[in-house]
């Protein structure tokens, strides 16, 4: 913890700020919400860490996405990550938002999310425990320091490839896109 | 007034899970609900057709996330029938005391979420506390917190730690000494009181012909209840009682989980003095190798949400043939919902929901 | 056996001629019709006491080129023999387009379940208020539920052939 630096939060304000103020959009995903009420309230207490969980996308800059993606959830997700603001990070909570996890051969859940929207990092487990999801903050403070957290502008750059995946799997969608395609 | 149409969910600080709700309303009045399930449905009935019997296990627990070791429990039953196990008494009397400890956390959770949605922060946070203290035990059993996979046909997976009867005496006492605290801040006051009296009511009529468990039907004055109709595990072995309430309102549904809990904290008590001792497991077959005869079995038991069914068909092979889910919030969450919904306001959707004891991967699945 | 059972089986079948009625268990009662007197055999279980309707389930028999439904009835009452009582209705149907009344008008939850059937296993409700998509997003060939889909085939057509954004940059 370099809270008590003074000269790192002069250097860079900004991505102090960012670290240290993570907001996490409050979105029932999947299974994995059932750990979030531990880790938010008194005994684990995610604010220590400067976590949380806050109502819209509007004033969210965290996306923990917890568990399973069924199609049909993730047309809101994509969404709900379109409307947060930048700089946004998004953290896949359990394993299957990675690869599809026990769901692997099901056919209404989505088994790779990072086809679809960036991931900066993920938590592997079913379920991951609370201390799981602190690790995953601090590792995210280094990623955010060295400047790897980079997802959302990724997303910005490949959007066509990103709007592309999409759309495969959710037919047409109805809203027009983010960003301005470069070469469509 | 002109009538507008408004969607609830699935990303709303006021829902619970990932659900979702269109509302017509007029003004701040709801004329018209309509559900919108689905967003966690993962196909669990067709996946489980694919997978051996055993083998099961690590999925069926997965349908519901707050109360896994109901789902574990109706899916062992139902195999033991079809496959004619017997179970051991020992067995019987854990599995009792472990779902009842798995109701006491379940119920913890919800009250969670109903004080938090009332915004008394204070009780959320001691209820999410003493849960974790459940989950603390579990951890101590099965080496995990919330996904256990820890009854199995033929009983369960191993016997209790040693000294694991005070751990779970002490837990109790914890949480036990807590509830005039709960009942000072929350239970009887005013503010509870007058934000769920006669909140999302419904009559004993309309709960019977919508199909209302758990809960919802003993909130309207119904004592009924599976673990006392038909005994499973060791229920039929200590005396416990049924709470009711008359109101049919939010507010003696919550009232009537609170009872519950401390009727569940009681069972659990009476239970462990009376545990025999012996074997915790019959032999199962070989599971690489285990063919379950033609047959099929409708088997029920009283989740923390109300009544739980399975109907499982085999057609004597390794896999199931067929496997269907009745979860209580079936239909709390699509039929009893949308009534209890209209001509309530707007700022009262959570509050119905939440003491309607919807959670949204049941419905799902 | 029990009597309940017994007498509740004696009375049904005096009443109907064309259904099978075995009781299986201590307490299941299976009665197998066909499918045009379903209504009338829930509506006369209705009249009985037995007002609840747990679950309405389907089978698909693909060797038999039948889907089977089943409607698992049980009572609200305090009586004890009557409460643990469940009663299975079963009727068999074609696979190609099948279609069966609602029951809708005898128990009202049926509403959601009926919805269900016919997105999973596409039957179709005659009389069904409103028969739209209930819990699936995208649109499937064969109804997901029935035997002859193949949930693996489907992920690797669907799922396996979207490439990753970073494959894709690599490649252009």
């Amino acid at each position: 913890m370099d809270r008590n630096k003074l000269g790192k939060w002069l250097q860079s304000p900004g991505k102090m700020g960012q670290k240290y103020s993570l907001h996490a959009l409050y979105f029932c995903t999947g299974c994995g919400i059932i750990e979030i009420p531990p880790t938010i309230t008194a005994r684990w207490d995610a604010e220590r860490f400067g976590v949380i969980p806050v109502a819209t996308p509007r004033q969210a800059n965290l996306f923990l996405i917890t568990g399973y993606v069924s199609v049909k959830t993730l047309r809101p997700i994509i969404r709900s990550y379109e409307q947060m603001p930048e700089p946004k990070f998004t953290v896949g909570f359990g394993s299957c938002p990675i690869n599809g996890g026990m769901y692997w051969d099901s056919y209404n859940t989505i088994k790779h999310l990072d086809k679809y929207i960036p991931i900066d990092g993920w938590i592997a487990g079913c379920m991951p425990r609370p201390e799981a999801v602190f690790v995953a903050v601090t590792h995210l403070w280094t990623l955010i320091d060295k400047g790897m957290a980079d997802g959302y502008k990724k997303y910005r750059e490949d959007y066509h490839y990103y709007r592309e995946n999409q759309e495969k799997i959710l037919g047409k969608l109805e809203w027009p896109p983010l960003f301005s395609s470069k070469k469509m | 007034m002109r009538e507008l149409e408004l969607y609830f969910g699935p990303q709303h600080l006021g829902m619970v899970g990932n659900f979702s709700i269109t509302l017509n309303v007029e003004g701040d009045r709801i004329v018209k609900a309509t559900a919108n399930p689905g967003f966690l449905h993962r196909g669990f009935e067709k996946l489980m057709e694919q997978r051996t019997w055993i083998q099961n296990f690590p999925l069926v627990c997965r349908i519901n996330v707050v109360e896994p070791d109901h789902m574990e429990l109706i899916y062992a039953m139902a195999v033991e029938k079809l496959a004619g196990i017997e179970v051991p008494e020992r067995a019987q009397f854990i599995r009792s005391i472990y779902l009842e400890l798995a109701r006491v956390g379940s119920h913890l959770f919800g009250l969670w979420a109903y004080a938090n949605m009332l915004g008394f922060d204070t009780v959320a946070n001691w209820a999410m506390y003493h849960r974790d203290l459940v989950l603390d035990l579990f951890e101590e059993i099965t080496g995990g917190r919330v996904y256990h996979i820890y009854i199995w046909p033929g009983g369960v997976r191993r016997d209790f730690p040693k000294g694991f009867k005070d751990k779970i005496i002490n837990t109790l006492h914890t949480i036990g000494s807590c509830v005039p605290d709960y009942d000072d801040t929350f239970f009887n006051n005013r503010i509870f009181y007058k934000r769920s009296k006669d909140i999302g009511k419904i009559t004993h009529e309309e709960a019977k012909r919508m199909g209302a468990v758990g809960q919802v039907l003993r909130a309207t004055g119904m004592k009924q209840d599976i673990r006392k109709i038909e005994p499973y595990a060791a229920y039929d072995q200590v005396d416990w009682e049924i709470p009711v309430r008359t109101g049919g309102d939010a507010y003696s549904r919550i009232w009537v989980v609170r009872d519950e809990m401390i009727e569940s904290v009681r069972m659990i008590l009476k239970l462990l003095d009376k545990m025999p001792e012996g074997e915790v497991y019959n032999k199962i077959p070989n599971p690489f190798k285990w063919n379950i005869p033609d047959n099929e079995a409708y088997v029920r038991c009283e989740s923390s949400r109300g009544e739980l069914g399975l109907y499982l068909v085999s057609n004597g092979e390794n896999k199931p043939y067929r496997a269907h889910f009745r979860t209580p919030s079936y239909n709390h969450g699509l039929t009893i919902l949308e009534k209890a919904l209209e001509n309530e306001s707007i700022a009262d959707v959570g509050n119905i929901m939440i003491s309607l004891y919807i959670t949204a991967p049941e419905i799902d699945r | 056996m029990n009597h309940t059972g017994t007498s509740l089986k004696e009375n049904l079948l005096s009443y109907f001629d064309d259904i099978l009625v075995e009781i299986s268990d201590e307490h299941r009662l299976t009665i197998s019709c066909k499918k045009d007197s379903v209504i009338t055999i829930l509506s006369s279980l209705n009249r009985n006491g037995y007002n609840h309707l747990a679950l309405i389930s389907c089978v698909d028999w693909i060797k038999d080129n039948e889907l089977e439904l089943v409607y698992i009835i049980s009572a609200y009452t305090e009586d004890s023999e009557k409460g643990k009582m469940n009663i299975l209705v079963k009727t068999k149907i074609a696979r190609e387009k099948p279609e069966l009344l609602t029951v809708m008008s005898i128990y009202e939850n049926a509403e959601p379940y009926e919805r269900e059937l016919h997105e999973l296993y596409g039957i179709n409700f005659k009389g069904h208020p409103r028969l739209i998509p209930l819990l699936l997003e995208r649109e499937y060939e064969i109804p997901p539920f029935r035997k002859d889909f193949d949930t693996r085939k489907y992920v690797q057509d669907v799922f396996d052939k979207i490439p990753f954004v970073e494959d894709k940059k690599g490649r252009k």
